[in-house]
């Protein structure tokens, strides 16, 4: 129709107002691979293995327990996983350390036999190695020294040492800073709702837990990426489009599942309704791998920008009836908007064709919907209880029959409106063959069953029936991850679920789904929470934490939070806590202090002594003296406190003027400030206080400082801790005291004690082992003959 | 996923990590050892920060000594000398590494040493090739110039039998983790010796109210106890009832497990839970993460490899680490 505007929903090169979900941000131009259908092209390179994820066994991917079900596909061939491997990869623009995909380890129940090998990369350098050598690193970190052999003459380097993290959080599709801000985020909905557990009256335990266990699902939900809500959808400018886009992660969607299934009692009697919402935002995760309606609709929207007159495309109407079979109503109602016979200039001829085309709409817009409510751009009209939906329904159906049979469809001339349209209204009143050929896989099919074949499907017993069934009549040919928890959920195997979400999707989610696992399934909670002996006495629960928080402790910028996930292990969280702190490096002043601290928190008193104790010695040996008496004092090691006491002796008994002795003097300051302090301490103390009361005797002549310097003089002459080899030098060094004239600073019982102690000292110079001070000769003498002069002159005083 | 972070020097021999991951010792064929510090935990960015020359003579084998006593390694050359060299400030707080301790030797050389029990008393284990275990003391927690020679004993079950002549290429020493005062100190060690009642691994326990070692297990089957022992490796234990060890020999890498409560004979019940394929020849090393639930493993075949118990408690290989050629 040439000279006619373009349809006033248009807007020339950009996006229409419709979008299906996820991809009208999208702006127009070649899809991004992950839209592709199919294998890749060529010139792509192939997509490393599943990241995230172990090797599949070769006997199949999911660990099926006892005979399979009847009815149940045949596990996918070997064949089938490789193609799998290749085609799901990492997302494009997501960093990742390596190409490769990311080795866990994980325990599961059954592991393959063969187990996967892993190429270590290094640089140049030439097999065979002499010694390949390893030491695990804080957490799940390997380091591997590859040691060069010596033969090789033309080498350039010994070797090289390579890191590797065994358990890495990016899965691929998440960066390793979203890892981050995950793994933070999700610290607190954790400890909050293990702090509510622990509170909680195990009798109150069933009734109302879920509504805890729901608010903790939303929180770690909104830390799992942005929501797709629709009001992003219509957007003015096309390029602010780009920024706001998120993808859809299959995290995420993995989440969504255990909560939809596990956690939200409220809506358990409309979980196909909510799987129904679930699929409309992340049918896209399954058309990197297979066809899927959503893939369909993209590549419509791409080509309707071209479209003049959609009506006659066959294309708009599959789009539409795909999208109507998998119950995207909005959709289907904004597409059959775009009919030519809404424009003005055409409304007057095809009045007829353009009434059925808006009856279907309404009809569409319409369909009775068992669920609480509907978010408001979804269509349809909701029934809360049984009855009144069964009501709903059944006017509805024969609405739709009236209108199928109205005579208004020979007056309709256009042809592929009429079938179009026709063939819509069968969608609704449920033709099996129809809706088989309109959706892709199993889920979409599910889906479509249950919105117009069996919309009273509830319970997981009918729902898996239902699965069943469309899994039949669509073979799974592509392994999703998503497809195999939805497959172990709905069949109420939970080792498969856990296998899922613990291969698939790593152990934050594992750790993290476990309490909607145990708050939904009694089964699970029973399997997860039974002390097993094969494990060590733990339960299968806090295994999965172990090995999270080992995880979390092998980066630098986790290790701090992983202590809320091992306090919350009954049996072994403490003792690996123990080990994670044990290898914190103690220099860094920061992780010390930070240690300390969640040593206080968990009383693990042991602990941080031993690490005050490591960083006292560091300090000791690198020549901080007073940090290390410091951090020794702190450590309340009495044994090396007293072993650096016994070094400060050395100086006793140096002249008083020693310049080396006030280095000292902060030392013996700040080993006197513990009041536990042992013999030898005590001694430097009062000795201290002797040594600078003498030097200011020996300044200016002060009797204060002088009687001061008596004072210290007897007290450490009665103190039994005074290494009997300092007593000389101490009565010699006081020497100007003893011969203090006016008046004597001894009394007469002090002058006794001090002479006592002299004869001791006369008698022990006998004794072979006696070990003689650095003295003049006649310093015995000297000392001697002052003490009967002030004897003399103290009885005369008295 | 892995990452390389350091480039060793040419000739390197052998390299050992400290406590925390943070300084790594590197011994090399000229007698030198070479000191890379990353300074902060958060980096891998690792830089040579010494050098020095322990002997003229190829090192074999360096250790850290646990970081309560300072940064110090204790190094094994190939002349079969044990010395002790420490890092320590000298004058204007310049860091040196210096000698401290060289250990006399007679004929013998040493084969392995480790440290352990750093909570009480420092201890030392040095197995020699003429088939003696020396245990040393320090005598001076903040001197690592002082040790004393507290027992010497060889590896066989009963403790009348002596053997002199015995030759041994290898041994292999792993202490007991687990800290705290109230443990006993107990290590493991196997040979691989020419005299076959040498050979089995042992684990040897301290007796304190006879100040005596004691072997109180022996971690092989009646037909197994002649093999020579490649490697042991005791695992931390977080809180298992029993203990875990891994003993390799030319037949596998068992894992066992060892009770805690001595039977009246005053020996350890021990099972062995499985017997994993190994590395196609010599297990150079064993080693356990630090939840005790992760083997890795080296061997003659250059390859890392992971061993773990599944859910159901069955041993496995779980992956294999090759060096890409």
């Amino acid at each position: 129709m040439p000279g006619m505007p373009p349809p006033p929903q248009f807007r020339p090169g950009g996006p229409p107002q419709f979008a299906p979900p996820h991809f009208g941000q999208r702006p127009m131009g070649p899809p991004p691979p992950q839209m592709m259908r199919g294998p890749p092209p060529p010139g792509m390179p192939p997509r490393p293995g599943m990241p995230g994820a172990m090797p599949p066994p070769p006997g199949g991917q999911v660990p099926v327990f006892g005979p399979p079900r009847p009815g149940m596909p045949p596990p996918p061939n070997a064949h089938q996983q490789n193609q799998q491997h290749q085609d799901s990869g990492e997302m494009p623009g997501m960093t990742s350390n390596s190409g490769d995909s990311s080795l866990s380890i994980v325990p599961h129940f059954s592991d393959s036999q063969t187990p996967r090998i892993y190429p270590l990369r290094h640089h140049g350098l030439t097999p065979p190695l002499a010694r390949v050598s390893i030491s695990w690193a804080r957490g799940s970190t390997l380091r591997v020294s590859l040691i060069q052999s010596d033969a090789i003459s033309e080498q350039q380097t010994g070797g090289e040492v390579v890191e590797v993290k065994l358990t890495n959080m990016e899965g691929g599709e998440i960066t390793e800073a979203q890892w981050r801000r995950i793994a933070y985020g999700s610290v607190t909905p954790f400890a909050l709702l293990q702090s509510q557990k622990n509170l909680m009256d195990s009798s109150h335990y069933s009734k109302d837990w879920w509504e805890h266990v729901m608010e903790y699902s939303k929180e770690i939900n909104s830390l799992l990426g942005n929501s797709m809500s629709s009001s992003n959808l219509v957007i003015e400018d096309p390029k602010a489009v780009l920024k706001k886009e998120e993808e859809p992660t299959s995290l995420k969607a993995a989440w969504e599942l255990m909560e939809i299934f596990y956690a939200d009692k409220q809506s358990e009697t409309c979980i196909p309704e909510r799987l129904l919402d679930w699929l409309a935002d992340y049918d896209c995760l399954f058309s990197g791998t297979q066809p899927t309606v959503h893939a369909k609709l993209v590549d419509f929207q791409r080509e309707l920008v071209t479209l003049q007159v959609v009506e006659n495309d066959p294309k708009y109407w599959e789009a539409m009836s795909s999208a109507l079979a998998v119950g995207w109503l909005d959709i289907v109602v904004k597409l059959l908007h775009l009919h030519g016979s809404y424009q003005f200039d055409q409304l007057g001829n095809r009045e007829t064709e353009n009434g059925l085309v808006e009856a279907v709409a309404v009809l569409i817009s319409k369909m009775p919907r068992m669920r609480p409510d509907l978010p408001a751009e979804k269509l349809g009209e909701c029934y809360q209880t049984k009855p009144e939906f069964m009501k709903a329904w059944e006017k509805w159906r024969a609405q739709i029959t009236k209108l199928d049979c109205s005579a208004f469809w020979l007056q309709c001339d256009h042809h592929q409106t009429r079938e179009g349209l026709k063939n819509m209204l069968q969608i609704m009143l449920g033709n099996t063959s129809i809706l088989s050929n309109l959706t892709y896989n199993w889920i979409e099919l599910f889906i479509s069953h249950f919105l117009y074949i069996r919309p009273f499907t509830v319970g997981l017993e009918n729902m898996c029936n239902l699965a069943q069934k469309c899994m039949h009549l669509k073979p799974i040919s592509n392994h999703h991850k998503l497809m195999g928890l939805i497959i172990g959920i709905l069949e109420e195997n939970t080792e498969v679920v856990l296998a899922e979400c613990s291969r698939s999707f790593g152990p934050w989610m594992i750790t993290h789904a476990l309490e909607l696992l145990t708050a939904g399934s009694t089964q699970a909670e029973i399997l997860l929470h039974e002390e097993q002996s094969k494990l060590g006495g733990i339960s299968i629960e806090e295994l999965h934490r172990l090995v999270y928080a080992q995880v979390l402790s092998s980066h630098a910028l986790t290790w701090n939070i992983a202590p809320v996930y091992l306090t919350s292990c009954m049996k072994q969280g403490m003792g690996l806590l123990e080990n994670l702190l044990y290898r914190q490096p103690v220099q860094n002043h920061q992780v010390l202090l930070k240690s300390i601290e969640i040593c206080r928190l968990n009383e693990l008193d042991i602990v941080s002594s031993n690490m005050m104790k490591i960083s006292g010695v560091r300090n000791w040996k690198h020549g901080q003296k007073g940090s290390a008496v410091f951090w020794l004092q702190q450590a309340q090691d009495e044994v090396r406190l007293n072993r650096i006491a016994k070094q400060l002796f050395d100086f006793v008994g140096k002249s008083v003027s020693d310049e080396s002795f006030k280095q000292w003097e902060g030392l013996i300051e700040l080993l006197g400030t513990e009041s536990k302090t042992a013999g030898g301490l005590k001694f430097l103390n009062i000795y201290r206080d002797f040594r600078r009361s003498l030097l200011q005797v020996h300044g200016g002549t002060t009797s204060d400082s002088a009687r001061k310097a008596v004072e210290s003089l007897i007290s450490l002459m009665k103190n039994p801790s005074t290494p009997q080899r300092f007593w000389l030098p101490l009565l010699y060094d006081s020497l100007k005291l003893l011969n203090w004239q006016e008046p004597p600073l001894l009394n007469v019982s002090q002058t006794h004690l001090l002479l006592t102690k002299l004869q001791e000292l006369s008698i022990a110079r006998l004794r072979p082992d006696f070990t003689n001070a650095d003295l003049p000769p006649e310093a015995l003498n000297s000392v001697r003959l002052a003490l009967a002069t002030n004897l003399g002159r103290a009885i005369l005083e008295e | 996923m892995d990452k390389p972070i350091l480039i060793l020097d040419k000739g390197t021999t052998c390299t050992a990590w400290n406590y925390s991951g943070q300084r790594l010792a590197a011994g090399s064929t000229d007698g030198t050892i070479a000191i890379y510090d990353s300074t902060d935990p958060a980096s891998s960015i690792f830089n040579c920060t010494a050098r020095f020359k322990v002997q003229e003579s190829s090192i074999l084998k360096v250790v850290w000594v646990p970081p309560e006593y300072g940064d110090a390694v204790a190094c094994i050359s190939a002349d079969g000398t044990l010395s002790l060299w420490e890092e320590v400030a000298q004058d204007a707080d310049v860091l040196l590494w210096k000698l401290c301790k060289c250990f006399e030797r007679n004929t013998s050389q040493v084969l392995d040493i480790q440290f352990g029990d750093s909570h009480t008393c420092l201890k030392l284990v040095a197995a020699y090739s003429d088939g003696q275990v020396k245990i040393y003391e320090v005598l001076d927690p903040l001197e690592l110039e002082k040790w004393q020679l507290q027992a010497e004993f060889q590896n066989v079950i009963d403790l009348v039998s002596k053997f002199g002549n015995a030759s041994c290429s290898a041994a292999s020493i792993s202490w007991n983790p687990q800290r705290g005062e109230l443990r006993q100190s107990s290590f493991v060690l196997g040979f691989t010796s020419s005299i076959p009642l040498l050979n089995s691994s042992k684990v040897w326990e301290f007796d304190q109210d006879h100040q005596r070692w004691l072997p109180v297990a022996e971690l092989a089957l009646p037909e197994d106890k002649s093999d020579q022992v490649f490697a042991v490796a005791w695992a931390p234990n977080i809180g298992r009832p029993y203990e875990l060890i891994a003993v390799a020999t030319q037949k596998g890498i068992a894992i066992w497990h060892v009770g805690s409560n001595p039977d009246s004979n005053g020996r350890l019940l021990t099972e062995k839970v499985a017997v994993l394929s190994g590395h196609d020849g010599e297990v150079w090393q064993m080693e356990w993460d630090m939840s005790g639930m992760t083997l890795a493993s080296t061997g003659s075949d250059g390859v890392v490899k992971l061993w773990q118990s599944n859910l159901n408690g069955v041993w496995h290989e779980q992956a294999i680490l090759a060096p890409s050629s």
